[in-house]
């Protein structure tokens, strides 16, 4: 009840409602570009060829996420949408090593 | 989604606009540092086809006289973007010793350059300019910060610019359709109409433009993604370079002999690329038995391997030609990474190219300028000062954002015609006279920020567009006065680097000028509305 409530006065103050969607996008979707980056090329040999496109997909997943934070009708749903894949990738990484 | 589109464009909206019309500027980087150096524009012109032997006499005689233990020479010959002959050498590890002499980006001495006068060969004495080379710097990391920062700056500002024009084109839906419309004198509307015609018409190359903006500073940006992959990001940005060949070139020997004639050398190389003939020529280890001359295009015609030039190498004593290795075709994922950032500086790109690249350029940035002039237009009719009745002054936000449209937008224009003025008009011997050219566009740049702050919006407009205007439109004249080749000479002599600057200075300055006159009128309309008696409903309120 009492996360909800927090929730809710988040939502409801636009001052940190922005402020946390921009820290999301800052950070939480530097993140998700880099993670799922390396998730998807990191496996590409020579590592020239896994380098270039690794940065390419990081910048284009990245744009795509910054558009997810400020899209998300809510900061949770917009916090959870980065969070999931995130957590994903990461666990997808450290099997694979 | 449209409220992302606004602020990311606003908050940014300033920086993006300076590095577009900077970058725009940069597609004729050689051009305008020919053109802020007049004492070059005295050259002779030659074709570079049938007096190439003739040049390359005056460059090796030159190299001969200052830099004969030099561990390198390099004779670049001229060409359509810059005619006047240049040869630079790199000091020999003794004397830039004992001259604790500056180190290039690789620990090795750094070079020296003169240029000359094609047909003659007389050294040319050019005065001490930054050139355009402080507009191509400022494009990418800013300046009076440290590189590192103002890159990291610029990277964001181009990741947003990125998110704005993919949530423009969302919130847009009707860009192409609008694309065919435009109203004039309905206020907001013709602004969003502005807007929207200077988006579409080159998006593809803001898309571009943006993204390859951000992969050239990747090796910083994404750091962490390099990481695992390489040791230090220079080392992927040296080796996506690549394009070429590694060719290894022997140590000197120690023993003398005399150089070969490189002049034929050339002439064999002209004829294997008629299309893309060479114009340098580098000589290492000059004047000992193991020489190497190597002659190279300027650029290549493949966007795939970033327009990396066709090499040839031969003995430097015999004229012997060495074989030259040949450079691995590039992968797919690579052959991408090189063709946009090679379209980001226009490495490939022919005059007609440039001119096209610099077009959308400016209309990348009359689209930034639109966008921030709309965001205050369309404010300005929810909080009309006259008409709310509640408050008689705008709120402050409102007011800051007015004022870094004007000094933002018409601001940096001045400040630029005013740094190209300064260029002409400071004294030749003055002291540190690169640092005052660019202390005086910042200079002006603050003037012109306190003028916006202390006049009223559409008079701050008006006269900081009039004032960018005349100084625009008068650069050929003082060009003609100051020494440099008058617009009516380099139009009769076919001098277009210094003719194209002239009348492109010439065209910016009428514009900016009628500009200006429009929005006195509206100025002045304004003013007159604001003279007339308020509406007794606002009164009693």
């Amino acid at each position: 009840m009492k996360m909800r409530n927090i929730v809710d006065s988040v939502e409801k103050q636009p001052g940190i409602n922005i402020g946390i969607r921009t820290v999301l996008a800052l950070f939480g979707a530097y993140g998700f570009g880099v993670l799922g980056a390396r998730t998807f090329a990191g496996g590409i040999s020579p590592p020239l060829d896994a380098a270039a496109l690794s940065v390419m997909l990081a910048f284009s997943l990245e744009a795509g996420a910054i558009i997810w934070v400020f899209a998300a009708s809510t900061v949770a749903r917009a916090a959870m949408g980065l969070a999931a894949p995130v957590a994903l990738f990461g666990a997808w990484l450290a099997v694979a090593g | 989604m449209a409220w992302l589109h606004t602020w990311s464009g606003l908050l940014l909206g300033w920086l993006m606009f300076l590095i577009f019309v900077t970058g725009s500027l940069s597609f004729f980087r050689s051009e305008i540092n020919f053109w802020m150096r007049p004492e070059l524009h005295r050259a002779h012109r030659v074709d570079g086809g049938t007096d190439s032997a003739r040049m390359i006499a005056h460059a090796r005689r030159v190299l001969g006289q200052e830099a004969p233990d030099s561990p390198q020479w390099q004779i670049s010959l001229p060409g359509p973007r810059f005619p006047a002959l240049s040869v630079s050498w790199r000091a020999s590890e003794s004397s830039a010793a004992s001259l604790g002499g500056r180190r290039g980006h690789v620990g090795r001495p750094a070079m020296k350059r003169l240029l000359l006068d094609p047909s003659t060969g007389d050294v040319l004495k050019a005065r001490e300019t930054a050139g355009a080379d402080f507009l191509f710097r400022l494009h990418f990391q800013l300046y009076g910060i440290d590189a590192i920062t103002g890159r990291w700056i610029v990277g964001a500002g181009t990741m947003v610019m990125l998110i704005a024009l993919i949530s423009g084109v969302i919130i847009h839906r009707n860009i192409f359709r609008d694309f065919f419309t435009f109203r004039p004198n309905k206020g907001k509307r013709s602004w969003m109409d502005a807007h929207v015609l200077t988006s579409a018409v080159s998006l593809p190359f803001h898309f571009v433009i943006a993204f390859s903006g951000l992969l050239l500073l990747a090796g910083q940006l994404m750091w962490s993604v390099m990481r695992g992959l390489y040791p230090d990001a220079r080392a992927f940005v040296i080796e996506s370079r690549g394009g070429r060949a590694r060719f290894d070139i022997e140590p000197p020997s120690g023993t003398r002999a005399p150089l070969t004639d490189f002049a034929s050398l050339f002439e064999t190389a002209r004829q294997r690329w008629p299309e893309r003939p060479p114009d340098t020529i580098v000589v290492t280890n000059p004047g000992d038995r193991r020489a190497t001359v190597e002659i190279r295009q300027s650029y290549g015609g493949r966007l795939a391997n970033r327009a990396a030039p066709e090499r040839l190498f031969f003995d430097g004593v015999s004229g012997e030609p060495l074989e030259t290795p040949k450079a691995e075709a590039p992968s797919a994922i690579l052959s991408v990474w090189n063709a946009l950032t090679a379209l980001h500086m226009g490495r490939f790109a022919t005059p007609a190219q440039r001119w096209l690249l610099f077009f959308a350029g400016i209309c990348g940035a009359a689209m930034l300028a639109s966008g921030l002039a709309l965001w205050r237009v369309s404010r300005l009719g929810k909080h009309d000062e006259r008409l709310s009745g509640e408050t008689l002054r705008m709120p402050f936000g409102y007011r800051l954002v007015e004022i870094f449209n004007v000094a933002g937008i018409a601001g940096l224009l001045a400040a630029i015609s005013v740094y190209f003025w300064g260029c002409r008009l400071l004294p030749r011997d003055l002291a540190l006279r690169v640092n005052w050219e660019i202390a005086l566009f910042f200079i002006a740049w603050g003037i012109l920020l306190f003028h916006a702050a202390l006049t009223r919006h559409l008079s701050a407009w008006a006269g900081q567009l009039a004032f960018s205007g005349i100084l625009f439109a008068f650069l050929p004249l003082l060009n003609g006065l100051t020494g440099g080749a008058p617009l009516f000479r380099s139009i009769v002599a076919g001098y277009w680097q210094v003719a194209g600057f002239d009348l492109c200075a010439l065209l910016a300055g009428v514009l900016l000028l009628f500009a200006a006159w429009k929005v006195h009128g509206r100025a002045a309309e304004e003013l007159s509305e604001l003279e007339r008696p308020l509406p007794p409903s606002v009164v009693e309120n």
